[in-house]
């Protein structure tokens, strides 16, 4: 039964192939209906499997993840295409198992989204899991935040491999308490940076303590609800880090982690947490720190994840924001910088994006610094226009275009320094705008 | 200056899909007016308000376990909240706020949440979690006097029974019960909706509504509220119900 499964599944990826289609979730999804919902269940994977998961960063640790080992010499799979899913992670083992199920590699690199982590490692025995972030999400797919969690901790109670969690984060840090046996739970931390602050800035989730409904009280956030927290009840939030991130310098940019000094490229407070974790994994599986600073100084995004472009004479950021934690970093970024700028934000709401736009309410529109003008598109382009209306901007400077390619001409119609933010489904498209607008008018990437 | 006062419950722990939102659109456009809007916060263990002094006692939506967490500290304000409806103090209520002002809540583990009873309807959760009214809404309500559609997002397991006044007409969308024609509570001094998005923030006239009933509270001649340039909030509102209401 199993080989016919196998056999069904690679068929399926060949002929997508031929068609010239990338193999995605379909054959995951065939194969999901046939094996009775346990599509991951049919692989024999010996090697060691690392999974990432949270809300943010998922894809830049998997990837950095995957580039320790892989300059270590060693052979990796790594799901590439971002498909998180059970069913994305069961087309992409189809494509390197033999007939018999029988994956093999060195290492399992898996970005694994967070309500699909149970479902996955029932099936697959699971190394190290590294869990981020737990921020609102697309919560009307997810249901809520709590469920989320609660999934997750029902996983971690009989997990005994390496947990490596983001200390600063209450809704990651108490899965380390989901299953007292396990020695193996390992904290990253991270020292305050120039722009900590005393009190909570933006909306958040988990302000309270999960084991005693006691107030969580902060030394300092770094942003959203992420920073250093204790119980005073309970003493949640009081462990012995793995790591810690400290001397973070935003501007150079520089920090230190486990005594070593790093250059990353990326200059984001969200960066630092995310390095970190690789430098968690690195130490825990004694990666040569050569590589490590290869890997952790080199590292930097496309994709719309703080990428640049010139509209002509323009520098213009583009960010992609899937949630109010990632609007709010982006608009930090923009306030923090010196001079006039511009913004367009994107706003779709596809049902990848969660049909709910509620969202743009948590975002913190207030702060504007020299903002001379706001451009909105997408299909939800009037709500996010509205949006900023309310929190007090100046609505004659608000110009609505839904259509991207008339937003993007907008944009450029005035000179000087511009932001763009998009939400998930609108960051390719608005990607393509802006090369449409540069191969029209001129500018580069 | 014209000053309205507000008391927003809980907004530390019931704040999903963007209800505090609807707070920052009151609050603009009272201060478009030069209406004075005061909202204070008040959450488990702060000291018991006085609730008849305020115009409008605002709730809104939690996840269950937040909800369990609140209502034993909300059964504890009932005699003020009751005493406080009755003399004339507006109730917004979102979603989970609009549930406890109820007789009860039974969550998907059958749990029973006691409920303020202020009205006679109660909500009961489906035994899956999965099954939850999740999506756009538009309704209808006469409310204010003359049909408004009002545009929102709901997401809700609850199912709402026994509601003798609903807030409108199921236009798109579930509503009170999945797949039902009615959505809401009212009252002349109520609104109890399922409706996120925040619901103020694409419909204007309803904002209105509430504002113009507390500014008019204890005043003997009536005042009207100055118009507002609502261009955006209605384009954007037409835009959703061209969307909706022409894919039926």
């Amino acid at each position: 039964m199993k080989r016919l499964l196998i056999l069904i599944g690679k068929i399926i990826v060949k002929l997508l192939k031929l068609m010239h289609r990338n193999a995605g979730n379909l054959p995951g999804i065939v194969l999901w209906h046939l094996s009775r919902h346990k599509a991951v269940s049919m692989f024999k994977v010996d090697c060691p499997i690392i999974a990432v998961t949270g809300t943010n960063g998922k894809t830049s640790v998997t990837n950095c993840i995957a580039q320790l080992f892989e300059r270590s010499g060693k052979k990796i799979i790594i799901n590439r295409e971002g498909n998180n899913l059970d069913t994305g992670i069961c087309s992409m083992l189809l494509k390197y198992c033999d007939m018999s199920g029988k994956v093999k590699a060195d290492y399992l690199i898996l970005e694994t989204d967070e309500s699909h982590v149970p479902v996955v490692y029932s099936q697959l025995k699971l190394d190290t899991l590294v869990v981020l972030n737990f921020f609102r999400d697309q919560l009307d797919r997810n249901g809520e935040m709590e469920t989320l969690i609660q999934k997750i901790n029902g996983f971690c109670k009989t997990f005994e491999g390496n947990l490596i969690l983001n200390g600063d984060d209450p809704n990651t840090a108490r899965l380390g308490r989901a299953n007292p046996h396990n020695k193996n739970v390992k904290y990253f931390h991270a020292e305050p940076y120039a722009f900590a602050t005393k009190k909570i800035f933006e909306a958040s989730e988990g302000r309270f303590c999960p084991f005693c409904g006691e107030a969580l009280e902060y030394d300092y956030y770094q942003y959203s609800h992420i920073g250093k927290f204790i119980c005073k009840k309970c003493g949640f939030g009081n462990y012995e880090p793995y790591i810690t991130a400290r001397d973070i310098d935003l501007e150079k940019p520089v920090f230190t982690a486990g005594g070593h000094t790093y250059s990353p490229k990326l200059n984001s407070i969200y960066n630092i947490y995310n390095m970190t974790a690789v430098a968690a994994a690195a130490k825990l599986y004694n990666i040569d720190q050569d590589i490590t600073d290869g890997v952790i100084n080199s590292y930097t995004v496309k994709n719309g994840r703080m990428e640049n472009f010139m509209l002509g004479g323009s520098k213009a950021t583009l960010n992609l924001a899937k949630n109010p934690v990632g609007a709010n970093m982006t608009l930090r970024v923009m306030n923090e910088m010196q001079g006039e700028k511009e913004l367009l934000f994107v706003l779709n709401d596809n049902i990848a994006d969660g049909l709910d736009v509620s969202w743009i309410y948590d975002i913190n529109f207030s702060i504007f610094q020299r903002v001379t003008r706001v451009v909105t598109s997408g299909t939800r382009a009037y709500d996010i226009a509205v949006r900023i209306k309310t929190a007090g901007y100046d609505p004659a400077k608000i110009v609505v275009r839904p259509d991207l390619d008339k937003a993007v001409e907008e944009l450029a119609s005035t000179q000087g320094r511009k932001f763009i933010i998009a939400n998930y489904t609108a960051v390719q498209p608005t990607r393509s705008a802006l090369k449409r607008y540069i191969a029209k008018h001129g500018g580069n990437r | 200056m014209k000053t309205i006062r507000i008391l927003h419950m809980y907004a530390d722990m019931l704040d999903l899909y963007g209800d505090s939102g609807n707070m920052e659109v009151i609050s603009f456009r009272c201060k478009k007016r030069g209406i004075e809007c005061i909202i204070d916060k008040y959450s488990i263990d702060s000291e018991m308000p006085d609730f008849s002094s305020y115009d409008l006692i605002y709730i809104g939506g939690g996840a269950d376990l937040e909800q369990q967490h609140i209502s034993e500290d909300l059964l504890k304000c009932r005699e003020g909240i009751v005493k406080a409806y009755k003399n004339g103090t507006f109730l917004f209520l979102i979603c989970g706020g609009y549930q406890l002002m109820g007789k009860y809540y039974r969550d998907a583990d059958g749990n029973e949440i006691k409920g303020l009873g202020l009205f006679d309807y109660f909500t009961v959760a489906p035994n899956s979690r999965r099954k939850r009214c999740i999506g756009n809404i538009v309704i209808e309500t006469g409310l204010t006097g003359k049909p408004v559609k009002v545009v929102g997002f709901e997401n809700h397991g609850g199912q709402t029974q026994g509601v003798k006044s609903t807030f409108g007409k199921v236009l798109y969308g579930n509503g009170n019960c999945s797949k039902s024609e009615a959505e809401g509570y009212c009252e002349k001094n109520v609104i109890a909706t399922y409706l996120h998005g925040p619901c103020l923030s694409k419909n204007p006239e309803i904002s209105d509504y509430m504002i113009e009933y507390c500014v008019n509270r204890g005043e003997k001649e009536h005042i009207s509220l100055e118009a507002l340039d609502d261009t955006l909030e209605k384009d954007c509102r037409q835009v959703m119900l061209d969307r909706l209401l022409k894919s039926r």
